[in-house]
């Protein structure tokens, strides 16, 4: 099940990636060529709304450490949003919801961004 | 929640093809189980299974082999355990490897695993690696 990534812009200038699928290791490129394209147009505000993510993994979770590296590497900044009980128990077994506060939904994230 | 014997086994090739069948067969193994989604102890292997199923499928089939990786899931007793045989090179050296720090965007796998299991087993077989994953439900 390939990962599939769609991006739309708010009114606000924010971009919101939505992956569906497994960010697993062959759904992680897919991820990362989202976010390259984004910096590639300026500094950009992201929110990555995990609700389609069924599954992560440490290859899937290295595309999202990727990705806020790139993003507050270009001085944007990057936000997720709405990840499941899975991808929260990743998050938290490898103390990544440290690097990653999360919201409970995009509606949040965009919130003061 | 129903408690007969499980088993489950398949071989494959691809990354693609196995990483959905390992998944497919944690499906199959909650349909006969009654378990749903939210069962966390299964989520946990399941987590760990993704883990040892990803490396075993991107290193266990170095260049010119023909042989598959072999993959059987079990569940009696209130006992899931999943063995894969693939054969790549020897992974002793990496069984150790530790969480890495928060920038590192690879090397978590096996630190996950290990913590998300009751055992992770590992053995050097001849000229391959059988893995075997255990948990408690």
């Amino acid at each position: 099940m390939a990962l599939d990534v769609q991006t739309r812009q708010t009114e606000g200038g924010i971009s919101v990636v939505v992956p569906t699928g497994r960010l697993d290791v062959a759904g992680a490129p897919a991820l990362k060529d989202a976010i390259g394209e984004l910096v590639k147009n300026g500094p950009p505000r992201v929110v990555i709304d995990m609700e389609g993510i069924s599954f992560v993994d440490s290859t899937g979770l290295g595309s999202v450490i990727s990705a806020l590296k790139q993003v507050r590497g270009s001085q944007g900044d990057l936000r997720l949003a709405a990840p499941n009980q899975q991808v929260r128990v990743v998050l938290e077994l490898t103390t990544l919801d440290r690097v990653f506060p999360y919201y409970a939904t995009v509606e949040e994230a965009l919130t003061g961004f | 929640m129903r408690s007969q014997p499980f088993e489950f086994r398949a071989s494959f090739i691809d990354l693609e093809e196995g990483l959905d069948v390992l998944h497919q067969s944690m499906e199959r193994l909650r349909s006969a189980t009654g378990r749903t989604l939210e069962d966390r102890p299964l989520m946990l292997f399941e987590t760990a299974l993704g883990e040892i199923g990803s490396n075993v499928l991107t290193h266990g089939r170095p260049p010119g082999t023909e042989k598959p990786v072999d993959y059987v899931l079990r569940f009696d007793a209130g006992v899931v355990e999943a063995s894969l045989t693939d054969s790549g090179a020897p992974a002793h050296e990496h069984l150790a490897r530790e969480m890495p720090t928060h920038d590192s965007e690879q090397g978590r796998g096996l630190a996950m695993a290990r913590s998300l299991l009751d055992e992770l087993g590992y053995r050097r077989d001849g000229e391959v690696n059988r893995w075997r994953l255990v948990k408690r439900l």
